[in-house]
């Protein structure tokens, strides 16, 4: 799986891991991860620790996972990106719009 | 001097005489006369040597008297006239000489002070000109290079986010063909529905005209429209087949559509990436370069003033020009007394019916009145020179 998402056992988070290539062959896989969560107040955790390359549609991917976690009042995170993913997040100033750590 | 030489020859010839006549003539009477003779003579010579021996003391004293020999001083101070005058004529040739080179060199040093800071001046406003040029590329407008790539900047991520825009765009897009190729499938099974009825009407027809012979010449009329039944479910499956030939030609299009979708969305980062960056080292860079300016501004504000103040003691410095005419006019005023000592010493006549001790007085009083001008000359020179170390002196 190129793309993984989990619950949290009290149901109040959702992880989605990205594997090392970040790009727009994921993002049917991408969108089906995140789609079906219609819970409010739900905290999205981007996990992007083993991802080395991302491209442009990696960051529409992301926008929309946004769209989706602003639709039902849910808290974004991106989770240790590498130094490559957090110069290109950075150029795009996600850490204006979402919490990078 | 002579005559005493004489006398004294004179007298040993007498003695000689005298014994002569003693012994060859005995003639008593002449060797008195001749002896006689004698005693005079010497009693003259000792006359002669007193007053000579006077006369040394008194010249020792100092009260000149001419009792020396006149020629003799004659020919002293034409000698020292004649040398005195040589070497002050040298002396005065020489003074002239270094006033020239003097002034002349002081002139040069000055002109070349000055134009040193007219070229300093120069440089100076050529200097800020530069920094001003520097600091906006055109002037008037405001563009500094600071402006331009901050503006280069905010471009670079406007651009940024119109890439990501389209990614996200395009995405959604993705997700509509995705809903339409799924509702094509939802048609697929529609057409197969209609398919199960067409063979359904098909099988229909048929049991309809197997009734319709059974019934024989009564059912001849219903055998038609069992066939016609027939013939229109068949039909049917024609058009459900060539409708599903289309669907599917769509289904191809919209794979065309995806990718071109897809390249639409994936646009690479790492020239972006890269150009940012670049754009970051330049951005400090033109600090670095705006700092390094502004620090050179201020050097050379302080520079330039340096510049004009050392320009300035050198021109006081030339001063020396003054003070240095100033000792070599007094120094030519010294030797012009001293020709004057000389021109006195060519008035020493050789004429021996003027008395020469009248010539040496007259010397010594010409002398002395040489020598009290030039102390006052010289006492009212070093009141000057005075004034002159002790007042603040201006450019010229």
């Amino acid at each position: 799986m190129t793309v993984s998402s989990r619950i949290s056992g009290d149901g109040k988070e959702l992880v989605i891991a990205i594997d090392d290539r970040f790009d727009f062959s994921l993002h049917q896989l991408f969108r089906d991860a995140y789609s079906t969560m219609t819970t409010q107040d739900l905290s999205y955790v981007l996990d992007l620790s083993k991802t080395e390359y991302m491209d442009s549609s990696a960051l529409g991917m992301i926008l929309l996972l946004k769209d989706h976690v602003q639709l039902y009042a849910g808290q974004l995170t991106i989770s240790k990106p590498s130094d490559t993913v957090r110069k290109i997040l950075e150029i795009a100033q996600f850490q204006r719009l979402m919490t990078i750590e | 001097m002579r005559n005493l030489k004489k006398g004294l020859y004179a007298s040993c010839f007498l003695c000689l005489l005298s014994l002569a006549s003693y012994l060859v003539i005995a003639d008593k009477a002449f060797f008195i006369l001749l002896f006689c003779i004698l005693l005079i003579l010497l009693f003259s010579l000792t006359a002669q040597v007193h007053k000579l021996i006077l006369q040394e003391s008194m010249a020792e004293i100092g009260q000149g008297m001419s009792v020396v020999d006149d020629e003799l001083i004659h020919s002293v101070i034409f000698e020292l006239q004649q040398f005195i005058n040589q070497e002050v004529n040298i002396v005065e040739q020489e003074l002239e000489r270094t006033k020239e080179v003097v002034a002349d060199a002081v002139t040069g040093i000055s002109d070349s002070f000055k134009h040193l800071q007219s070229l300093s001046e120069e440089q100076q406003y050529m200097i800020k000109i530069l920094i001003s040029h520097s600091g906006n590329v055109e002037e008037g407008k405001g563009v500094s290079l600071a402006n331009f790539v901050t503006d280069s900047n905010r471009t670079l991520d406007d651009f940024v986010g119109v890439i990501i825009n389209t990614s996200k765009q395009s995405l959604e897009t993705m997700t509509y063909t995705d809903e339409m190729v799924s509702q094509f499938e939802r048609i697929f099974k529609l057409l197969a529905q209609v398919e199960g009825l067409a063979s359904q009407t098909n099988l229909l027809a048929l049991n309809a005209a197997i009734e319709a012979a059974r019934a024989g010449e009564a059912g001849r009329g219903f055998a038609v429209v069992a066939n016609e039944v027939r013939s229109l479910s068949v039909g049917s499956t024609a058009l459900n087949e060539d409708i599903r030939t289309e669907i599917n030609k769509a289904k191809g299009i919209i794979a065309n559509l995806r990718t071109s979708v897809e390249t639409m969305a994936s646009a690479d980062m790492t020239s972006t990436l890269e150009a940012k960056e670049q754009m970051s080292v330049m951005m400090s860079h033109v600090e670095k370069v705006n700092i390094q300016t502004a620090n050179s501004v201020e050097e050379l504000a302080v520079i330039a003033p340096k510049i004009t103040q050392a320009v300035s003691l050198g021109i006081r410095s030339l001063q020396f020009e003054d003070l240095t005419r100033q000792s070599l006019e007094s120094l030519q005023m010294n030797v012009r007394s001293i020709h004057e000592i000389s021109d006195v010493l060519a008035t020493f006549n050789k004429d021996t019916n003027i008395d020469v001790h009248e010539q040496l007085l007259k010397l010594k009083s010409t002398c002395q009145n040489v020598y009290q001008a030039t102390r006052k000359a010289d006492e009212s020179r070093s009141v000057l020179q005075l004034n002159m170390e002790e007042g603040e002196v201006d450019l010229f």
